[in-house]
């Protein structure tokens, strides 16, 4: 089985080239898709022997990750991971993502920060931000313990059976809300996060509802 | 009267405007049909104020005529931000299928 792991970057350079040699060991291929950076991280990422995609303009996560993912059906793929480049994942659980779709038990496979595995998630975050969203997501239809998790592996059927079509960090919610009413198994797996900053914040959490709201009305 | 002439030049200076952009074809059909009847219903909503009074009292409503305008332009105005943003966020669509499609040339 070929595996491809897409990383979305937006002026990353600082960790990019780390988690690239950090990935690279359990996959087949990487592919960054540079999301209008200046030209700096694609050159990073190339040399560090990733396939580079670079979207001329920023046109934010949920786009990226798509780009990512069609890339990663031209090559061949047949499982894609979704991975961040800032360095918060632990590469070394990319095999216990896609453990559940290799042996048959799932089609997508989101990571969890509250399964039981200690992430040093922000206070804020963790008592007030997130239980607020998981109670959002649940309006949405949405009952996953981390609807905004970007770590995630599905296979290639569930890839070609939708599309991203919020740009910016609503697309963790749109995924869910998609693959939840499909025909797709799904399953959660603890991962570990290591935060080196803030993220995102509850301003993000009111856009993302916006952006959700928008996706509803122009249906 | 004189606020009533003074709205009405505003209303003239509006359809001006939109015969010029429709001159410079910077607007289309629908647009320039759309706005027209607009700004001619709300002149003819000012010089027959009167008659708009005392048709709100027959309906029941307290407010004067020019209140009940003033309430129908914030709808109005409610409602198009709305479109705008619809059509903004379709534009947005767009031009990410476009930076798509380039990054995977």
């Amino acid at each position: 089985m070929k595996i491809a792991c897409v990383i979305p970057a937006y002026n990353e350079d600082r960790y990019l080239n780390t988690v690239i040699a950090k990935v690279k060991a359990f996959v087949d291929f990487i592919i960054v898709v540079d999301d209008g950076s200046d030209k700096r991280a694609s050159e990073l990422a190339q040399k560090a022997g990733a396939f580079v995609l670079r979207h001329i303009i920023n046109r934010g996560q949920g786009a990226a990750l798509q780009t990512g993912s069609d890339y990663a059906l031209q090559l061949g793929a047949d499982i894609i991971v979704h991975f961040d480049a800032d360095d918060q994942f632990a590469a070394a659980e990319i095999p216990d993502i896609i453990a559940p779709i290799i042996k048959g038990e799932a089609d997508i496979v989101f990571g969890s920060r509250f399964l039981g595995k200690e992430s040093n998630l922000p206070w804020i975050k963790k008592y007030l931000i997130w239980p607020l969203g998981r109670l959002i997501n649940r309006f949405f239809g949405v009952h996953t313990s981390d609807p905004q998790s970007g770590f995630r592996a599905y296979t290639k059927e569930v890839a070609e059976s939708f599309r991203i079509e919020n740009d910016r960090m609503a697309h963790c919610s749109e995924i869910l809300i998609k693959l939840g009413r499909g025909r797709w198994r799904f399953k959660e797996v603890p991962i570990t996060v290591t935060y080196h900053e803030y993220g995102q914040k509850f301003s993000g959490g009111i856009r993302i509802l916006k952006d959700l709201f928008i996706q509803k009305i122009n249906q | 009267m004189l606020q009533q002439s003074i709205a009405l030049i505003f209303i003239a200076i509006f359809i001006w405007r939109l015969f010029t952009q429709r001159k410079k074809q910077t607007i289309n059909n629908n647009e320039f049909i759309f706005w027209l009847a607009f700004w001619l219903i709300g002149a003819l909503a000012i010089i027959f104020i009167r008659l708009l009074d005392k048709l709100l009292i027959t309906a029941g409503f307290s407010g004067s005529g020019i209140n009940f305008l003033l309430y129908l332009a914030v709808i109005t105005l409610f409602y198009l931000i709305f479109k705008l943003r619809l059509k903004i966020s379709k534009l947005e669509k767009s031009l990410t299928d476009l930076v798509r499609e380039l990054a995977l040339k």
